[in-house]
């Protein structure tokens, strides 16, 4: 194993290309654009220094806090309504809509894994079924969905307006009025449930995750459930003992993976805003998209949205990386714990 | 108790083909039908002429030309250039090949939104705006860094006896890496060819910022025109979506039964430090 090092350089050469130009450059460039504006965005010429004043313009607030003119709650976190209202709704959304989405997709596909590792009959093509979702994904299937949520001619609450019906002499029971008054959602038209639609979507497509789990649930030993079997451990206490601190180290890989991935979520905001929704569904990329490529193209306060959101990137991931020296057990470190 | 795991795995598999199913139902209808309230779940006149008449509507075709030319080329691209990082990462000592892992790792956390107006600017400075150029020149600089870990991971995973026997006979880097190591590493060859693929084919943002002629857009552009403009016909977008999906899942379909084994990779090695 002794090669040559100008082998290695022409090997990567193409990767060390790529990432001057296209990854370490621009994040100087933007670094510096985020304190400057253009004069003339148009002709993209005169650049003009100005400080931190895109940070402090991000983060300004125009008035205190006041609850009852129906302020988000939010607000009272900056100290009142913030000077530029749609940045800090954009984030809001991007935040909730990946805290309830993350989760819930992990959960699901660390669920569908272990089901499909139970070696049933016909898991190869259910396995198969599940992964296409997140293949397929992008614009055709977020079109498919919004229509699947239209609230008068969709699926969705046709079904929901037939359960409704199913179980209206059940209800009955316990109230008068039975289901006549359970809600059928306006899902994307309307505020509040503009995010549950989304994060649904985002679960339909968790194939990618789910594989990743599932790879990793093969390469558990077979003998350490042999072993557990014979102590007669419940299957509850084979996942706890013998599977979960198997795949710790995945499920931290999936969870900055997933976060760092729903974060930056475009095209579904793209594609399904409407008016109704009153910017529920304005997704940080979507609005950062608009600061920068739509007139006035204001690329120097759109690089410091930038990098204001790397910073909440920050803050969310590395606490759960620093948490992984808790929970996540890699292999190899017991034999270095116990010499 | 023993049939549970099979009613889940039987409502999750419903829970994916609903949408999938409404589609084709709904670009079968004739436009009335669609406009029905309460919706029928069933249809009784398939109107397959529905299917000529989106294709027809807008260039379908062409964008179908230009997504199929953005999304190959990108593909050959990142295979290429991945796989040689990969190949020098796992397989060659060099100075600073740990910090180059690093970076590359690093490089998969650092969110598009810091590089969307760098970029564009250099690619507007180098007059490539309005070209495939800034949708494809990437792909062939680095491939991904998801797509490099994931050969970095495959190369480690072969036993590298293969390779010393092929050195000790005189075979050069290159060689090695061309005649024994691409060969024996034909799952994550098949896996990152579909994910930048898939990748390529569904990008919506890249396209947006960088075109602006329409006789060049993507089907995911091109599915956004329709959807701004066909409001009301909800059966034509419903198939030109479907349209817009079946190579994506020809091309899975061709590939499945290399992903699994390409992507256990990520799996198998991600918890161990050093090795």
């Amino acid at each position: 194993m002794n090669r040559r090092s100008s082998g290695a350089r022409l090997f990567l050469l193409p990767w060390i290309v790529g990432f001057a130009a296209l990854t370490a450059l621009p994040v100087l460039v933007s670094l510096a654009l985020s304190f400057t504006q253009f004069k003339d965005p148009l002709s993209m010429n005169r650049l003009q220094w100005v400080g931190l004043s895109h940070y402090r313009q991000a983060v300004e607030t125009a008035r205190p806090y006041s609850p009852d003119r129906g302020d988000p709650w939010y607000w009272n976190l900056l100290g009142g309504k913030p000077e530029d209202v749609h940045f800090h709704q954009s984030l809001y959304n991007s935040i909730t809509f990946s805290i309830f989405a993350v989760p819930l997709g992990l959960a699901v596909s660390l669920m569908t894994a272990l089901l499909l590792n139970q070696r049933l009959r016909g898991t190869s093509v259910a396995r198969t079924l599940i992964y296409i979702p997140h293949v397929l994904g992008g614009a055709a299937t977020i079109v498919i969905w919004s229509w699947l949520f239209n609230p008068e001619f969709g699926w969705i609450n046709e079904g929901l307006r037939c359960l409704y019906r199913f179980a209206d002499p059940i209800v009955r029971l316990f109230r008068e009025q039975g289901t006549a008054d359970f809600p059928t959602p306006a899902w994307l038209y309307s505020p509040v449930w503009c995010k549950p639609a989304v994060v649904i979507m985002h679960v339909w497509a968790i194939g990618g995750s789910m594989l990743i789990f599932l790879a990793a649930l093969h390469r558990v030993p077979r003998a350490l459930y042999d072993a557990a079997r014979l102590d007669g451990s419940s299957a509850w206490r084979q996942f706890l003992h013998v599977t979960w601190p198997h795949i710790t180290p995945v499920v931290l890989f999936n969870l900055v993976i997933s976060l760092v991935f729903t974060m930056q979520s475009f095209t579904e905001s793209y594609f399904l805003e409407t008016r109704q929704q009153k910017d529920g569904l304005l997704f940080f990329a979507l609005y950062l998209y608009r600061v920068a490529f739509e007139p006035p193209y204001r690329f120097g306060y759109a690089s410091a949205l930038a990098w204001i959101f790397v910073l909440v990137l920050i803050v969310l991931i590395v606490p759960i990386l620093l948490s992984g020296r808790l929970w996540v057990y890699y292999a190899g470190s017991e034999r270095t714990s116990k010499g | 108790m023993r049939g549970v795991p099979y009613i889940i795995l039987v409502s999750l598999c419903a829970f994916i083909l609903v949408p999938l199913i409404w589609a084709v139902v709904s670009s079968l209808k004739p436009l009335e039908e669609v406009y029905a309230f309460p919706p029928k779940f069933s249809m009784h006149d398939p109107q397959w002429s529905n299917y000529r008449e989106a294709w027809t509507r807008l260039p379908v075709g062409r964008f179908m030309i230009n997504s199929l030319f953005i999304a190959g080329v990108s593909m050959v691209g990142a295979v290429w250039s991945a796989s040689m990082a990969g190949y020098a990462l796992a397989r060659l000592r060099f100075r600073g090949r740990r910090l180059c892992f690093w970076l590359i790792v690093g490089s998969m956390l650092v969110p598009a939104q810091v590089l969307l107006v760098p970029r564009f600017l250099l690619f507007d400075l180098l007059g490539w705006v309005n070209t495939y150029k800034p949708l494809i020149v990437p792909a062939w600089l680095g491939g991904g860094a998801f797509n490099i870990f994931l050969f970095r991971q495959f190369f480690l995973s072969i036993p590298s006896e293969l390779g010393d026997a092929a050195e000790l006979d005189g075979a050069s880097a290159w060689q090695t890496y061309r005649h024994i190591y691409i060969p024996a590493a034909r799952p994550a060859v098949v896996t990152a060819a579909l994910l930048s693929f898939v990748y390529h084919w569904q990008d919506f943002l890249d396209p947006l910022i960088y075109l602006s002629d329409f006789m060049t857009y993507p089907i995911s552009l091109g599915l956004r025109m329709y959807q701004s403009m066909a409001g009301t016909w909800a059966n034509l977008l419903m198939a030109t979506s479907l349209i817009a999906l079946l190579p994506v899942a020809i091309v899975f379909l061709l590939c499945d039964r290399y992903i699994m084994r390409g992507l256990g990779v990520i799996g198998e090695t991600t918890g161990t430090r050093r090795r």
